[in-house]
């Protein structure tokens, strides 16, 4: 079943298969919970913001033009919920800095793990907008024009946000990455 | 495009931290268990909606932003509830600061910067009776920000009445603003 392609998945959803959406959740909770848990600094709100994301998507899936980039399309319902999500979590408490999966072997030094939570807490410094164009950039691998459509920014301002953020995080880790 | 420059990380500081946030992240595979209870629990109101977007309201939309457009062009001045949102509403904490530049040439000038998240539609400079001249006034908090004026939406020019910024190697000129 894990084989069916998201278009097919998507009409079997809107044909009342719930399981069929299933099967789009379980294949892009994580890929998309990385974007979700670096753009809000912890595990619990990611899956608040993914759990969102899903149960908005599942209600507008017949707004989705193009099934066969299912992923494209919740992947930009993910990142608004992320960005309006940040600006009520701004208010109410400070980025956290939990850690990602994968945690270093037993070899591993353990300023590994300071270095992690380092830049976990410089993307949190970063402003929202810089720290969302950085991740969807770098760490997702979207080109501008995907990114603008996305966003709905510019691609003149993704490209600068980029920079900024570059610069920034440069900034506040060089002293960490020197030590 | 303005700006024309790759942007690929080359330098090994921010390799690393790339490398590390690419690091696989799992969440509980709960979170779709409990998407689909609530799912379950919006029930009729909650099922996928069919795609329908009347004519008529696109129609609407669209002549309420052209005709919003129309007005602001019009009244030449900057709508301050559009610098209020992306700059910040003055209150104790902000400072006023006007941004000046002299660009006998151009038709549009607007200002891009930290303050703005680099948005180019965001803060446009108004021209001034001295010819040439356009001008904007922002609210801002203390703090340093990069900045640089876009001409005509397509050409960058830096402010030649504040500092240089070190990080103008991205195509674009940038100067350095301190706000105390």
């Amino acid at each position: 079943m894990m084989s069916d392609s998201d278009a097919a998945l998507v009409a079997r959803t809107l044909d009342g298969e719930l399981e069929a959406f299933s099967i789009l959740m379980a294949r892009y909770r994580d890929a998309f919970g990385r974007y979700a848990f670096h753009m809000l600094g912890n595990r619990e709100d990611a899956q608040e913001a993914m759990q969102d994301s899903f149960v908005r998507a599942y209600r507008a899936l017949g707004d989705c033009r193009q099934p066969d980039r299912f992923g494209a399309w919740l992947l930009r319902i993910v990142v608004n919920r992320c960005l309006t999500m940040r600006g009520r979590l701004k208010r109410e408490q400070q980025f956290g800095a939990d850690l990602p999966d994968q945690l270093p072997a037993g070899g591993e030094a353990p300023d590994s793990f300071e270095w992690r939570d380092e830049i976990a807490r410089a993307l949190g410094r970063l402003r929202p907008h810089y720290r969302e164009a950085f991740l969807l950039r770098y760490v997702e691998g979207l080109e501008y024009a995907e990114m603008s459509r996305m966003t709905g920014a510019k691609e003149a301002a993704l490209r600068m946000r980029v920079k900024r953020a570059g610069d920034q995080l440069r900034e506040l880790l060089r002293d960490v990455h020197a030590g | 495009m303005p700006v024309e420059r790759d942007d690929g990380i080359r330098d090994e500081l921010l390799q690393r931290v790339v490398t590390e946030l690419r690091r696989p992240v799992r969440l509980d595979p709960s979170v779709d268990a409990r998407a689909l209870r609530e799912i379950r629990r919006l029930g009729a109101a909650g099922r996928p909606r069919p795609a329908q977007r009347p004519l008529w309201l696109a129609g609407a939309a669209l002549a309420a932003s052209l005709l919003l457009a129309v007005l602001l062009r019009s009244s030449g001045d900057i709508p301050v509830s559009r610098v209020a949102s992306t700059i910040v509403a003055p209150d104790a904490s902000t400072r006023p600061v006007r941004l000046r530049l002299a660009s006998p040439a151009s038709s549009r000038v607007a200002v891009v910067g930290d303050f703005n998240d680099w948005d180019p539609g965001a803060t446009p400079l108004r021209p001034t009776e001295e010819q040439g001249v356009w001008t904007v006034e922002l609210q801002l908090r203390p703090g340093r920000y990069h900045y640089t004026f876009l001409i005509d939406g397509r050409r960058w020019e830096r402010d030649p009445s504040e500092p240089r910024a070190n990080a103008s190697d991205f195509g674009a000129p940038m100067s350095v603003l301190t706000v105390s």
